[in-house]
């Protein structure tokens, strides 16, 4: 009666989505999840009172614990800042890991939950190039043939924005044969190159953000994503 | 921000013929911003629109949704009110001392004299209840009105009520010192004004003559010099405030309306005495008067700034090929000026736009506007991997052994209502600390799945997590990644049998990592601080090939309980294992969620065959004897299929 046991389908994607963005020498980094307040907005061009910062709900830790000030992370972005200042030009990296956002929860969101964020940085990098990686990533993630196309955005550590629509061409998923809003990305902006001391002028990149969780609802059709972090076999043994 | 805009208000500035709703929604979601519904048909229809936070500045009002539609449409754009001449004659009887010019940058205030206060006309009434704004007078409804044509919000006073000193109304621009007070117009469900006392530092509105502060600058106004319906002159004030004071303002008191929401975004500091000369024209026509005369008063000026925008580096960062002329036609028709020299276009943002400030802000504009359908795509060459993450392959590794072991793994919350590592503030009472271990989460998480063994169909419960943990260290938050595994074997709870079999599971983790692991266990729970396991061992330079998950189709799960229940019976030698499986699970109906064959013995030529039936509801709890129907169905078959029961 006692199998095998199951991995849990968060690892079992990122265990995949490294191997897709390995095999084209994408580098998988990470970094903390309790980040700084200047790692996780500032060198972000995030600037203090401005309206983007409403985009995201943070968690701050309480000043007595922390040097600085202090968020749990609410994007994995400065995983790339911190790739960015360490590395230099070419460079492809990958940073999969958990965010938080202090919002209140239902079937679609959770205040923890799993990004997905990736870079590419070169002489001469561009939009077909992003457009041209995510349909790779998500034609091989979902073993299938995808499209993706683009509508204006706005990230502040991009420029141009992007919102990435993907289309499943084929098969008879629920999800195939249309559009979805499934991501954001961008041409990283002049600032955030030249603050991790990466001359904009001779380099370019872009860069991308998905949630896993959202790809995990897409992939094994899960209806409801704080079963994710239930701690339930009744879920987890199903993969 | 969502923002509602009325279509035939849109329809007032764009060209003959007019585009439908259908092509102002395709345009905008491809071009600019995405259509969060539509409300209404054909002239009454009202478009819900998600602005994106860097055009906060020009696109919350009309004017700046149809200059969007012209630019993309290709069309002229009509009666635009920023393209308006000011032709308001200065006057002397107001005057205001602005203290900080870095705070309020440009202040202008006007007069109409001879107005007569009610309701507003039918037209008026309807656009504002389009966008949902209620109409109040046709004083402040044409202060409402102008915010949402032109983006500038306004105030207006009455002059009767205003204390003038020698003839002269005057406005005074300061700080706020702390623990002064102001009292705001009561907020939207309430009837009582508010009293605030300031922190220090906020800008406030205050007359000059009584020394009165009559409102927060760009947040909120007072009662102070109110419009009713016996005011006759008014005062109008429009100004621009720093746009972080005022957000830091507003967010402070949590006070969020439309005026704070447009300070906040930056609006152009051209707009102040072309909204003045829109509402003068608009309080004549509807409330009747005549204007007074206007003050402007902008010392600390700002206007789109020149930038240097490449042909040639638009191409390369949009991947699009598109020649430098077409180029210019797009931004040109954008409202931008553009200054061919050589190589170089000098681009400079109409006065709206104060988003459009380097080479790359421009670059966007040529892409979007020009269609981001027409980027083709580059799979960038394969590169071989330069660096591979450890930490990561000795998790999974860590992963694999223990699913080998029959352990599932879980993730589980980082959050708890009580320990080291605590939060400012948190949406929920038990999302206050960080957890700083993973064992009390993995007890939990042992408790409630013990009962589903049988459900899903494994002898005890194992679940191991992998995640971060946060600590203090020195005084300050320290996190690594910890692991926690643990076992079950009784519904009951912990049985004191488990730490034997878990030993023997850290023995397994040991050899396939090969070093000695520092466990510390507690009632069938063990667990370490993996970063320092890591750390000890060898670097990996190769990626195991993970394989694909097989095709899993999730499937919602019950939450109630199940009941279980077993059954042997003697049949011929031969007959088959599925044979009887597939009599059972006919049999046993849709309730029967699962069901195991247990074991097979032979004695005395007969042969036994035992199975476990596990019941479950999606819509309730089972009763007991809601299962024995099903069970004699069950033994009805079994009988007649020439089986016997034990």
């Amino acid at each position: 009666m006692t199998g095998s046991g199951h991995k849990h389908p968060m690892a079992q994607m990122i265990a995949e989505i490294n191997q897709i963005f390995a095999e084209r020498g994408f580098v998988f980094a990470e970094g903390p999840e309790a980040e700084t307040e200047q790692y996780n907005f500032d060198r972000l061009n995030i600037k203090k009172d401005h309206p983007a910062r409403d985009m995201q709900d943070t968690f701050w830790l309480r000043s007595e614990d922390v040097s600085e000030p202090t968020v749990l992370r609410t994007q994995t972005s400065p995983v790339q800042v911190r790739f960015m200042e360490s590395h230099t030009p070419p460079m492809r990296m990958i940073c999969p890991g958990k965010v938080f956002r202090n919002e209140a929860t239902d079937a679609t969101h959770e205040a923890q939950f799993h990004q997905l964020e990736g870079l590419y940085i070169d002489r001469g990098v561009h939009m077909g190039h992003l457009k041209g990686t995510i349909e790779y990533f998500f034609s091989k993630f979902f073993s299938g043939e995808v499209e993706v196309r683009f509508r204006p955005s706005f990230f502040p550590f991009v420029e141009p924005g992007l919102e990435v629509d993907m289309m499943l061409k084929g098969g008879d998923s629920k999800l195939a044969n249309r559009w979805i809003e499934v991501m954001g990305a961008g041409m990283i902006h002049p600032n955030v190159l030249q603050g991790a001391g990466i001359d904009p002028t001779q380099f370019s990149g872009f860069a991308f953000g998905v949630g896993i969780d959202r790809l995990a609802v897409m992939k094994y059709g899960i209806d409801d994503i704080r079963h994710m972090y239930s701690g339930d076999a009744r879920f987890v043994n199903q993969f | 921000m969502v923002q509602k805009f009325s279509y035939n208000w849109l329809c007032d500035y764009l060209a003959e013929p007019k585009p439908s709703v259908e092509a102002i929604s395709e345009a905008l979601t491809k071009h600019a911003f995405e259509v969060e519904g539509i409300e209404g048909e054909g002239d009454n229809a009202v478009i819900e629109l998600k602005i994106l936070p860097d055009r906060g500045s020009d696109c919350l009002c009309h004017r700046g949704i149809a200059r969007e539609l012209s630019t993309i449409l290709n069309t002229e754009m009509q009666n635009d009110p920023l393209e308006a001449m000011v032709s308001l004659a200065p006057t002397s009887s107001i005057a205001v001392t602005i203290e900080d010019v870095d705070a309020c940058p440009r202040f202008t205030a006007s007069i109409v004299r001879g107005v007569k206060v009610g309701p507003s006309p039918e037209w008026l009434q309807k656009r504002l209840q389009a966008i949902g704004v209620r109409s109040i007078n046709n004083i402040v409804d044409a202060t409402n009105y102008v915010m949402f044509d032109m983006g500038q919000p306004l105030h207006a006073y009455d002059a009767g009520k205003f204390p003038q000193k020698d003839g002269v109304w005057n406005f005074v621009v300061r700080k706020a010192t702390a623990g002064e007070q102001v009292s705001l117009l009561a907020e939207g469900g309430k009837t009582e004004d508010r009293i605030v006392t300031l922190r220090g530092g906020e800008l406030l509105i205050v007359d000059g003559a009584s020394n009165t502060a009559v409102g927060l600058a760009g947040v909120k106004g007072g009662r102070f010099a109110g419009v009713d319906d016996a005011t006759t002159d008014i005062i109008i004030e429009a100004a621009h405030f720093e746009p972080g004071l005022t957000r830091r303002t507003a967010r402070g008191l949590g006070i969020v309306i439309d005026a704070s929401k447009r300070f906040e975004n930056e609006p152009s500091r051209d707009l102040p005495p072309l909204a003045q000369q829109n509402i003068v024209d608009v309080i004549i026509k509807i409330a009747g008067g005549e204007p007074g005369g206007l003050l402007d008063v902008y010392e600390n000026k700002k206007t789109p700034p020149p930038v240097e925008v490449h042909p040639r580096n638009v191409q390369a960062l949009l991947g699009i090929e598109i020649s430098t002329s077409a180029m210019v036609s797009i931004l040109k028709r954008g409202g931008i000026t553009v200054d061919e020299q050589g190589d170089v276009l000098i681009c400079t943002g109409p006065i709206a736009r104060t988003d459009l400030n380097i080479e790359a802000d421009f670059i966007e504009e040529v892409g979007r506007v020009y269609g981001y359908h027409h980027v083709v795509s580059v799979v960038p060459e394969a590169v071989p991997l330069t660096e591979w993450n450890t930490r990561f392959m000795y998790c999974e590794e860590v992963r694999n052994a223990l699913v080998a072991l029959g352990f599932t793994e879980i993730i589980t919350t980082t959050f708890r209502n009580q320990d080291e590592i605590g939060l400012q503030s948190s949406m929920a009472s038990d999302k206050c600390f960080l957890r700083s271990e993973l064992t009390s989460s993995l007890q939990d998480a042992l408790t409630r799945n013990a009962p589903f063994t049988d459900l899903l169909g494994t002898r005890d419960t194992r679940l191991f997590e992998i995640g971060t943990v946060f600590t203090r260290e020195n005084g300050v938050v320290a996190e690594h990644y910890s692991l926690a595994l643990g076992v079950r074997l009784k519904t009951t709870g912990y049985s004191g049998k488990e730490d034997a079999l878990l030993t023997e599971v850290i023995a397994q983790l040991e050899t396939a990592l090969g070093m000695k692991l520092p466990f510390v266990s507690r009632e069938g729970v063990a667990e370490l601080n993996l970063t320092d396991v890591i750390a000890a061992l060898p670097p990996k330079h190769q990626y195991e090939t993970v394989a694909q998950s097989a095709d899993v189709t999730y499937s919602s799960f019950s939450i109630y309980p199940s009941i279980t229940r077993d059954i042997a019976l003697w049949v011929p030698e031969g007959t088959d294992v599925a044979t009887v499986t597939n009599t059972i699970r006919e049999a046993a109906g849709p309730l029967c969620v699962r069901l195991t064959h247990l074991d097979t013995f032979t004695k005395e030529g007969r042969t036994s065959l035992a199975f476990r039936l596990v019941f479950q509801s999606k819509q309730k709890t089972l009763a007991a004897n809601e299962v024995d129907t099903p069970m004699g169905v069950v033994y009805d078959a079994a009988s007649k299929a020439g089986f016997e029961v034990r």
